[in-house]
């Protein structure tokens, strides 16, 4: 299910994270004489708008807007009679239908006699909205996500971060240890129902057979030497990881192996490796490890030969001053 | 996962168009332009199929385990770019033919970014191929008919688990989390669903919350399950305990609703009279006002490799049914009576009428303590 129980526990991710990030953003604004700058959300790709005000979509695409001077604002595709609910889950009090994003912020700019309007990092946002700014008589300018949302140097961020780490991780450990005879439809029903109780909203799960990559379930018996990679989002903080189906001590062996890679991640391995970065405006996407930078959150995953099975081990970490590092 | 059918279907729209190249993109929201003619589930952020006038078709991939499940297929050249743009701008370059005049279906949702790599690769403006694709799709093929109907059923089973686990004192959340494990558990690739509960205070559904279920609670949701990329709904109101006469009679009047829609719909009909005569029952009962966008949002709309395609069931909406069209009608709304109510059903278009694939019984839906 795209987004289960949407929550924000304040005593979890209070209030003054939202506003230090938004403080951030503001000032950065005054550095550059803009009077807003407005942030795309949609279904798969609200990891801004879930830093600056804690807004993520179950549905439609909406536009955050963050004026220099004042609170944020909402223009939202969603329907009005969600807009009590959407205020209790974010910290946005204004929220405007919106069927049509750019056209909207076109009026709100017009309203607010603003000439300049700020796009947070305008290359990704879609063509259909970005193409309407060209012809417009306000200026759009792109601003860059560097310096302003960086979830690696944010410990709230990592907090969360690490909560979501540490729910996958343990609920991993649990199903793993029952139900060797189960189809992967069925231990992929399980994993939904324990990361759902949980408080998951989202989850995306991959099972390899051993033979092939990791890919969603065909029905297929999950026995041992099969592995899992599962994508969870908690709160909008999505990790990732995977685990082989394999004896305690098998998995413990494959651990320290795995750190020791984690430890050298730029430099060339006898594994075959893969790195997600966890850091951009989607849940996780392809990197290439060897361009980590230090603040990064990513995901890292080995994959090990063993008795001719592919075998998956990896979690989701930070390359930190030191190198890389748990999550 | 190549469809064989569907690469016709875009060598004749190319021609018409006198595009060289279709391209198909999709993002992990908007796999189906992509689906449709490779239906591969990729994992990955972003895939996009490429054909070309002559047939042949390419497919493109930004991570590194779907191109292994997407080449095992031996179907397609499969490329792997982990920078998806710099991996369109060459892969266009290469398949697409540079200074020719192509296409993208699914444009709109395409990153700037990435639109711009295209442009690159093919040193031309691409046009936009939305519209005409997806057009294409609304009308299905037997195999995507099979699909559609085993959801169907997947949606009915899905609804009964909900009915028989549903208790008072669970969460919202709870709930959901019972019937995502089962459809998971039973195939389903993903599921889109809604929910809400309580009384008149009620005005919509949203994403479960931690809200415990209550005697007399009406409780309405709204399931769709995905099997090999295709989608089907259900929408159905239970109340815990014994339903109010408002309730009752909120339910007379959205199944007489649903009723006026099979009725009507068959090929050659508006699909805006079948928006109108459901919403001509509620006027009948005195409730026309609760048919506009205040307080609902459709009255159906089409179902396939998207939740939620085209066309919209609204009365502005006008678009001539085709047989072979699969739409749920479900003219969900608040009522002063009962609060949000739901009910619908899937809906293949036949030659001189329309068959539920629904099986689940039409009924307001009652659990006991």
């Amino acid at each position: 299910m795209k987004r289960g129980w949407i929550h924000w526990d304040r005593n979890e991710l209070p209030a003054a994270a939202f506003e230090a990030r938004l403080n951030r953003l503001r000032q950065s604004l005054a550095e550059r004489e803009l009077p807003a700058v407005a942030v795309y959300a949609d279904v798969w790709r609200s990891n801004y708008a879930r830093y600056f005000v804690n807004f993520m979509p179950y549905w439609n695409r909406s536009l955050a807007v963050v004026p220099r001077e004042g609170k944020p604002l909402l223009l939202c595709g969603l329907s009005p009679r969600v807009y009590p609910w959407i205020r209790s889950v974010t910290v946005l009090e204004e929220i405007r239908p919106s069927a049509n994003p750019a056209r909207q912020l076109l009026e709100l700019a017009a309203e607010k006699q603003w000439k300049r309007v700020g796009i947070l990092d305008r290359a990704q946002w879609p063509q259909e909205i970005e193409a309407s700014f060209s012809a417009s008589s306000v200026e759009f300018v792109d601003v860059s996500p560097d310096g302003l949302y960086e979830p690696g140097y944010d410990e709230w961020e990592l907090a969360m971060r690490r909560r979501a780490a540490g729910m996958a991780r343990n609920i991993l450990a649990e199903a793993m240890s029952h139900g060797s005879e189960e189809t992967d439809y069925q231990f992929v029903g399980r994993l939904e129902r324990e990361f759902r109780r949980a408080g998951a909203e989202d989850t995306v799960i991959l099972l390899s057979d051993g033979k092939m990559a990791p890919a969603p379930a065909r029905g297929r018996v999950f026995r041992e030497g099969c592995s899992v990679t599962v994508a969870l989002e908690y709160c909008g903080h999505w990790v990732r990881l995977s685990r082989p189906r394999a004896a305690p001590a098998v998995t413990e062996s494959l651990r320290s192996y795995w750190e020791s890679l984690l430890r050298d991640i730029r430099r060339p391995a006898h594994a075959a490796c893969y790195a997600e970065t966890l850091s951009g405006p989607l849940p996780y996407e392809s990197c290439d490890r060897f361009a980590l930078r230090p603040g990064d959150l990513f995901a890292f995953h080995a994959e090990f030969r063993a008795g001719g099975q592919r075998i998956l081990y990896g979690d989701s970490c930070r390359f930190g001053e030191a190198g890389a590092e748990l999550l | 996962m190549l469809n064989e059918a569907r690469l016709v279907q875009l060598q004749d729209l190319m021609a018409q168009r006198g595009w060289s190249f279709l391209l198909l993109y999709g993002h992990s929201w908007r796999k189906d332009f992509f689906r449709c003619v490779f239906n591969l589930n990729f994992a990955g952020p972003h895939a996009a199929a490429l054909v070309t006038r002559s047939g042949e078709a390419t497919v493109l991939v930004s991570d590194p385990w779907d191109y292994e499940t997407a080449a095992r297929a031996k179907q397609v050249p499969v490329s792997f770019e982990p920078d998806f743009g710099n991996g369109l701008r060459n892969w266009v370059r290469k398949y697409g033919g540079a200074g020719h005049a192509g296409a993208i279906a699914g444009m709109e949702f395409l990153e700037a970014r990435h639109l711009d790599a295209v442009r690159h690769g093919a040193g031309s403006e691409p046009a936009s191929a939305t519209a005409d694709v997806e057009d294409l799709r609304r009308v299905k093929t037997p195999e995507e008919m099979a699909c559609l109907q085993k959801a169907a059923e997947l949606a009915d089973r899905g609804y009964q688990h909900f009915a028989d686990v549903i208790e008072r004192g669970m969460a919202e959340y709870e709930l959901v989390a019972e019937v995502e494990a089962f459809l998971k558990s039973n195939g389903a690739e993903d599921n889109f669903m809604l929910i809400a509960s309580g009384g008149t205070e009620v005005t919509g559904m949203k994403p479960p919350t931690d809200r415990r279920f209550q005697e007399g609670d009406q409780v309405t949701t709204e399931l769709t399950p995905q099997v090999d990329g295709y989608w089907a709904q259900i929408c159905r109101t239970l109340v815990l305990g014994e339903p109010s006469p408002e309730q009752r009679q909120a339910y007379s009047i959205f199944a007489e609703a649903q009723q006026a829609a099979l009725d009507l719909l068959r090929p050659g009909v508006d699909i805006s009279d079948v928006a109108r005569v459901q919403n001509d029952v509620f006027r009948k009962h005195g409730f026309g006002e609760y048919t506009g966008p205040q307080y609902t949002r459709v009255r159906g709309h089409g179902l396939g490799l998207h939740l939620d395609e085209y066309p919209y069931i609204l009365e502005d909406v006008h678009y001539v049914v085709k047989e072979g069209m699969v739409l749920i009608a479900h003219p969900n709304t608040y009522l002063p009576l009962s609060g949000y109510m739901v009910f619908g059903d899937t809906l293949a278009v036949t030659r001189d009428g329309c068959v539920a694939m629904n099986r689940t019984e039409k009924k307001l839906f009652r659990k006991d303590g």
